[in-house]
């Protein structure tokens, strides 16, 4: 039966299960690194914005503009341009690890302006109140804006993933392996149309995985509230 | 000198000015301010008018474009931020919204001015459930804000602002988002932390009712200025301005007691023996029985149409609207003999009614 369907896949049993890996690794490698970036960026918008804790109008308008520019270069060119930068940060711009740099100069702004967003829902009033406490703008970030903000920033945080996932599939255009290099480069290339739907297939769990998994821990966090 | 330290609060000639589309928009206009130690201290007027950037700028949540403020005998604009933060703690604050951390307990909201005090973990949770004692909310201590009333809400945003064991707390309109049983059951607790604490208290509200329960003095604010201050009793009994009385007889139900019984009975038909009179006790005034004193020394009869008495800072303030029947000269005598024992009497028959003057 599957014989019959599949047959292509059958015989690279193999490749899949490193395609899986290499897209597991280039998805959560770049997710932990642009995480941290983009939350530090998102949280210096929010800080410096008009009306912030840490107002500074020069500073916001640079790294608002900054985030645009970054979001508005479509992820296949980015590739293209970055790699002297990942030349230098890596030492190669062809393979799964040099592709972690494209991957996350791609997704971080975009993380950045979803946990800016995340932020600006924490009450106005609470960062009042903390400030009418005598909290310093450090306290104010820790032990308000990313407390409060924290389910929200999941809930970001699970779309940024989703995203990133897709963003992984045109890594293979430098080399990166993966499914999505699984799919366009063997399944399209060679017309194994069973090929590229498996690897469809086991895109789209990943991705139903990262969304329930991401659902539970967001109810979690919420529960207590 | 004596006299800047029982200040506890001193704002001098305080300006506030936003720019609003290249419009200057002054909220707060010259302000002088001071505040004794162990007062409470209200602040009226409609929304709109700066008190509540004028009360903000006592922790500099907002500061000011001009001005002096000094707090616990410190220039606060003068202080380095770090300094400043350490004042801050000293000045509570409660808030309409009540502003608690949703992602902590009622415990952990109480706890957390304390957070970045040098104390232990043990330390900080046996005061913070010592203040939710005060405030009558200890077997609440481990639930969410979420599930809690306003009014219990509002009991865990006192406890929380008295956690550093400030001088000062203000209250801006903490009341205005709760009904009015539980609006009083808050001020009654705001009263007690002053009489037990010594808590010096600055309340913003738009509601008179709040002025009259517990605060010693009030001033009045419009469109960025103070129009009239002084005590409670004073204002209330002898407003100045126009909007003061407003306040005042939004109050006390007499504007609206007048407008209905100047509605059902045309003054103008009353006989020439007959008055409509308004009265305005003060103090002892509303202890002694006037008016039967009246009616036997000057042979005048009273109609009572409307009477209340309100306690304001411990005194007794008395109104009533009554019709005067008797002769001219003694009625005339009557009124006139009434003044010097604190009565104020207003003839609102006769000449033209306005509800405004008391």
């Amino acid at each position: 039966m599957l014989q019959k369907l599949i047959p292509n896949v059958l015989q690279m049993k193999g490749e899949f299960v490193q395609a899986t890996w290499e897209t597991l690794y280039m998805t959560f490698g770049s997710a932990i690194i642009a995480a941290v970036l983009g939350l530090l960026l998102g949280v210096c918008l929010v800080i410096t914005q008009p009306g912030g804790i840490l107002e500074d109008g020069l500073t916001y308008s640079v790294l608002d503009k900054i985030t645009n520019l970054l979001r508005s270069i479509p992820f296949i060119i980015l590739l293209a341009v970055i790699s002297p930068l990942t030349q230098f940060l890596i030492g190669t711009t062809v393979g799964t690890t040099a592709s972690l740099v494209p991957l996350i100069v791609g997704i971080f702004p975009f993380y950045a302006r979803q946990v800016q967003n995340a932020l600006l829902d924490v009450d106005h009033g609470v960062i009042e109140a903390a400030q009418s406490m005598g909290s310093s703008p450090t306290e104010i970030i820790f032990r308000v804006y990313l407390r409060e903000g924290l389910a929200d920033i999941l809930r970001v945080s699970i779309v940024t993933v989703i995203s990133l996932i897709g963003l992984t599939t045109m890594a293979g255009a430098i080399g990166s392996g993966g499914l999505g290099d699984v799919a366009i480069s063997i399944g399209y290339a060679r017309f194994e149309n069973d090929v590229t739907f498996v690897a469809m297939i086991i895109i789209l769990i990943l991705v139903f995985a990262v969304q329930i998994i991401g659902d539970l821990i967001v109810k979690a966090v919420e529960h207590n509230e | 000198m004596a006299e800047d330290i029982s200040n506890v609060i001193d704002l001098q000639d305080i300006r506030v000015t936003f720019k609003n589309s290249g419009k200057d928009l002054k909220a707060v206009d010259d302000v002088n301010l001071k505040i004794k130690k162990g007062d409470i201290y209200g602040i009226i007027g409609y929304s709109g008018a700066g008190k509540s950037t004028l009360v903000r700028v006592i922790n500099l949540l907002q500061q000011p474009s001009e001005g002096k403020v000094i707090v616990n005998g410190q220039d606060l604009r003068e202080l380095k931020p770090v300094k400043l933060r350490e004042a801050r703690q000293k000045i509570g604050m409660i808030f309409q919204h009540f502003n608690l951390m949703k992602s902590r307990t009622v415990l952990g909201n109480v706890e957390y001015p304390l957070l970045g005090k040098k104390i232990s973990k043990q330390e900080r949770q046996e005061k913070a459930l010592t203040l939710l004692k005060r405030v009558g909310l200890e077997e609440y201590a481990n639930t969410y804000p979420q599930r809690l009333s306003g009014g219990q809400k509002q009991r865990v945003a006192i406890a929380r602002a008295l956690a550093t064991e400030p001088e000062v707390l203000i209250s801006d309109e903490a009341t205005s988002a709760l009904d009015p049983k539980t609006t009083k059951a808050i001020l009654e607790l705001l009263k007690k932390l002053n009489d037990e604490l010594g808590l010096t208290i600055v309340l913003i509200t738009h509601e008179m009712q709040v002025i009259k329960s517990i605060c010693h003095n009030v001033a009045v604010m419009d469109e960025g200025r103070i129009i009239e201050r002084g005590t409670v009793a004073k204002v209330f009994t002898d407003p100045q301005e126009k909007l003061t009385t407003d306040f005042v007889e939004t109050s006390t139900n007499v504007k609206a007691a007048i407008d209905r019984i100047t509605a059902t009975i045309n003054v103008e038909d009353l006989p020439d023996n007959q008055e409509l009179v308004y009265f305005n006790f003060i103090g002892n005034a509303t202890k002694q029985s006037i008016l039967s004193e009246l009616s036997q020394t000057y042979h005048v009869a009273e109609n009572i149409l409307f009477a209340n008495i309100d306690q304001i800072d411990g005194e007794n303030v008395g109104y009533m609207i009554a019709i005067i029947e008797g002769e001219l000269v003694p009625f005339n005598k009557a009124l006139e003999d009434l003044r010097p024992h604190g009565v104020k009497t207003q003839i609102l028959s006769g000449v033209p009614v306005k509800g405004d003057e008391a």
